[in-house]
């Protein structure tokens, strides 16, 4: 193809790129845990790694304690998720606007934050829990249990249920549900024996999804979990350090190598139901409008169940932040209006690591988003109307990062910082943690380029080509002009991805290198709760300033 | 004629619009036992929401629907039956055929809300498949199919339960141009051959007259004209149905007399007798519209020939079809010879329409 002749060179490079920052960390991650100590010192070849991880009940009883979760986060999401989107895409509920908006919020608050906000609100001294004990003279519930993580757990990805399952419906032709009625089929026959089954496929990968991202939940476990000592793989991993008190590389990189084994599949598993689900869509009617299932005076009940849904997951923990951040402490027997202050915020704004880890975040979001989408869309471009193995590569690779949890991730670029001739300088600059984030992100990124990408009709560029255009001209004439509303949203949703993150950053948090994301995993195991409380808010008032630009200019807030 | 009455499909003025946007401005229409209506009109007339509000998958407002005894819909009365209670069949646009089932339960479903027998289902079913020619296709998806398969199979699942009336919506317009011609001959022998009673919606006229025993065009949410295909096609009321329903020639020109129904229309350098239309007064503008086929050439001057150059001929396989210039004019006639330099046109003056100009 001409096209690829004129463009070997930086096509080369990028794949290159690509593949090196996608195959160092992973490589790293195998091959550590295939040795009998950090591979820095001393070692041999084995698997006394994963030796000592199987004889470990604290190993199982975590692997228990994720499938647990994971499996209680679908049955809870999926249902709850499927509704909602009926609710909101078939019927005249009241309201729909604002709560499609507000749907949203969980997904791009960081989860360590909510989980912060839910210890805060409905903790043993939480605000609601003391409120809850004045009225009933006991508190109700306890967060701290495993059946509470999953409930937790499970109404914070609700979002993304409904998400896939609202798209679905979306794109379901009217004209198949008209033809049912038409051959005498009531509104609830034709939601039984035509809509569920067309979006069958969505609600599937969703469940995947949903039971992957339990998988992956690092926040949640961390905060809820430690009270009671319920851990998950992710925090079976976090502590191990601690349990030994020597750096375990290998049993680390053996624990994450577990992990990934389930991950992987998954990712592959929501690959392939993506593709299957596209044959439903080849047979796609006429979009007519819709006309909406009158809900009666069940709509008040429907509305009341989904404000109620909406309380508990943005309102409780959200609002536990904000008071949490205005008391100098809280407990029994304290009076609200004799406890407020803003020092809180003052001994944020004296400690200079976290003034830096409040302009680092902002720079990551800003410019590293903006960095992050040129990287993003370079590699879309280099595989961008390539019928070859490499674009079919790129496909496959990208998709790599999606099944490393952000932590790991973390962790495998803290030792190619560390160990990697001639990037020890870097380590102790932000670009490190950037460089990590964007690896993480790669296969979120990809997919919103591609959708970008591929509102383009080849004919635009052949066109372009016919008249004499090269294939570099091509890209910056046409391709890239036709895409830049497409780019300026990814970079905006990019931004709040990337302000949102905290797992990533654990491992390389280090002077210079601190994000709010990692401070608060770190404030947090030091029990400044002040100063998380604070920093947790302005973590949220970045991503509300994201979100309403995002509303403002009507980005869409889902790549699909 | 009691029998016939009870499957007669009525619509008495019957009026709908979007928000405040009016697309049906009253309509009245009645299609008859074992006959074939077509709803013909270009998009935005309302032919396909006509349809969509007998199916009772549109909101009407005002008006009347009923079959036989049966009343579907009835604004004065406050009945508005539910579509799957009105047990009519319905031929989609894009077929809608159900992607997770195969295409025999595609047509079984209706018979199984039906609560139809497991037995007769099997029977029904493949009947109708055999009936449309697609009995061995019975276990496939409709993916599988090609686009006059699946055309088929939302045919047979229209007609497997007996409806009083079926409803096409654009049943061809999915299919290659050269199928279509093919498909449109078997569906009316379909048709007729399983005295079915129609009601199709189409924008191409050639399709109507093919399939229809009647046509109405749908002009703006109103009845233009109604009537047999050969009263639309031959003596259209309005000038709107002579441009729609064939291909002409147009002369602009005035009224230069007007005698018994007759109108000589005066142009630059030409004069012709034609059949007057509409309200026309001596003086006033008025325009010619012949058809393309009634436009002869001549052998010399006589009444209502023109004389012209010819530009260019073209050949179409089987005729010629030659331009012509009559001043600023162009005038087109099929021919089976080439012709060369001037020649004498004659335009019949019981084959010449003319209406009064545009205001």
């Amino acid at each position: 193809m001409a096209s690829a002749r004129a463009f070997s060179v930086p096509r080369t490079t990028v794949v290159a790129i690509t593949v090196l920052v996608i195959f160092m960390p992973i490589g790293l991650i195998f091959w550590q845990s295939l040795l009998n100590a950090p591979f820095f010192n001393p070692h041999h070849y084995g698997i006394d790694a994963y030796e000592f991880i199987f004889e470990d009940p604290d190993f199982w009883s975590s692997f228990g304690n994720s499938l647990v979760i994971s499996a209680g986060m679908v049955l809870i999401a999926l249902p709850l998720g499927a509704a909602l989107a009926f609710l909101l895409t078939r019927t005249d509920l009241p309201a729909q606007r604002w709560i499609e908006v507000l749907v949203l919020i969980p997904v791009f608050v960081s989860p360590m934050v909510l989980a912060f906000g839910y210890v805060v609100a409905m903790g043993p001294v939480g605000f609601y829990s003391l409120w809850a004990k004045s009225l009933f003279g006991d508190v109700p519930w306890n967060i701290y249990s495993l059946a509470s993580i999953a409930i937790i757990a499970g109404l914070t990805h609700v979002p993304h249920v409904y998400l896939y399952s609202s798209a679905a419906l979306k794109s379901l032709g009217s004209d198949v549900e008209e033809a049912a009625r038409v051959a005498g089929a009531n509104p609830l026959q034709v939601a039984l024996n035509v809509s569920l089954p067309m979006t069958m496929p969505a609600l599937f990968y969703a469940a995947v999804l949903v039971f992957f991202l339990g998988f992956e939940l690092f926040g949640l476990p961390l905060v809820l979990g430690d009270p009671e000592g319920h851990l998950v793989l992710s925090t079976y991993l976090f502590k191990l350090t601690n349990k030994l008190g020597t750096p375990s590389y290998h049993l680390m990189a053996a624990v994450a190598v577990c992990i990934v084994a389930v991950t992987f599949p998954l990712v592959l598993l929501q690959r392939w139901l993506l593709k299957t689900a596209g044959k439903y869509v080849s047979v796609k009617g006429k979009a007519t409008r819709q006309k909406l299932l009158p809900l009666g005076g069940w709509k008040w009940v429907a509305l009341g169940l989904v404000t109620l849904w909406l309380f508990f997951t943005i309102v409780v923990p959200l609002s536990g932040i904000a008071l949490r951040a205005f008391v100098e402490q809280w407990g029994e027997g304290i009076n609200l209006s004799e406890v407020l202050t803003l020092d809180n915020f003052r001994g944020v704004f004296d400690q200079p690591e976290q003034v830096r880890a409040i302009i680092n975040t902002l720079v990551i979001g800003v410019i590293g988003g903006a960095l992050a989408v040129a990287c993003y869309t370079a590699i879309g471009l280099a595989g961008h109307r390539q019928r070859g193995g490499v674009a079919r590569i790129l496909d496959y690779i990208v998709l790599i990062p999606r099944a490393i949890p952000g932590l790991l991730a973390g962790l495998a670029f803290l030792w190619i910082f560390l160990f990697v001739p001639g990037l020890k300088e870097l380590r102790n600059s932000i670009f490190s943690v950037w460089l990590a984030y964007t690896v993480v992100w790669l296969a979120y990124g990809m997919r919103l380029i591609s959708s970008s990408l591929l509102q383009i009709g080849p004919e635009l560029e052949e066109s372009a080509r016919t008249v004499g255009a090269s294939g570099r001209r091509v890209l910056t004439d046409v391709t890239i002009p036709l895409i830049r509303f497409g780019l300026l949203a990814s970079w905006l949703l990019v931004f709040m991805i990337f302000e949102r993150e905290y797992s990533t950053g654990v491992y390389l948090l280090t002077q210079g290198t601190e994000v709010i994301g990692s401070m608060l995993v770190s404030l947090w195991g030091a029990g400044a709760i002040d100063q998380v409380a604070a920093l947790s808010l302005i973590n949220i008032a970045l991503v509300a300033v994201g979100l309403a630009v995002a509303l403002r200019f009507g980005v869409r807030l889902h790549e699909d | 004629m009691k029998t016939e009455s009870k499957r007669q499909l009525v619509v008495e003025d019957l009026h709908l619009s979007y928000g405040t946007n009016p697309i049906l401005k009253g309509v009245s229409m009645t299609l008859h036992p074992g006959e074939v209506v077509a709803l013909l009109g270009a998009s935005g007339s309302g032919k396909t929401t006509l349809l969509r509000s007998v199916a009772g998958l549109e909101q009407p407002y005002q008006g009347k629907i009923s079959i036989g005894d049966t009343v579907l819909y009835d604004s004065a009365a406050g009945v508005d039956l539910p579509v799957e209670k009105r047990s009519l069949g319905l031929v989609f646009q894009s077929y809608a055929l159900w992607p997770h089932k195969t295409v025999f339960e595609n047509v079984a479903y209706g018979l199984r809300l039906r609560g139809t027998s497991a037995s007769e289902i099997e029977t029904r079913v493949n009947e109708a498949l055999r009936n449309l020619g697609l009995g061995a296709l019975a276990a496939r998806l409709p993916h599988q199919l090609s686009g006059g398969q699946q055309q088929r199979v939302a045919i047979a699942r229209a007609l497997v339960y007996n409806p009083p009336v079926v409803l096409m919506d654009e049943p061809l317009s999915n299919l290659d141009a050269k199928l279509r011609e093919e498909a449109r001959a078997w569906l009316r022998e379909l048709i007729v051959r399983l005295h079915l009673s129609a009601l199709v919606v189409t924008h191409d006229q050639t399709e109507a007259m093919a399939m229809a025993d009647k046509i109405l065009l749908l002009n703006a949410g109103r009845i233009e004209q109604q009537g047999t295909p050969e009263e639309l096609y031959s003596r259209p009321q309005t000038q709107f149905t002579a441009e729609f329903m064939g291909s002409n020639n147009h002369l602009p020109g005035k009224v230069a007399q007007l005698v018994d129904g007759r109108a000589m229309l005066e142009g630059e350098g030409w004069r012709l007798w034609g059949m007057a239309r509409g309200d026309l007064k001596q003086g006033d503008a008025a325009t010619g519209i012949i058809r393309l086929e009634r436009t002869q050439i001549a052998n010399g001057a006589s009444e209502n020939r023109v004389r012209t150059e010819l530009v260019t001929g073209m050949f179409l396989g089987d005729r010629r079809e030659n331009l012509f210039k009559l001043g600023g004019l162009r005038l087109r006639c099929y021919g089976t010879t080439p012709a060369s330099g001037e020649c004498w046109l004659e335009l019949p003056r019981d084959a010449l329409w003319v209406f009064p100009a545009a205001a």
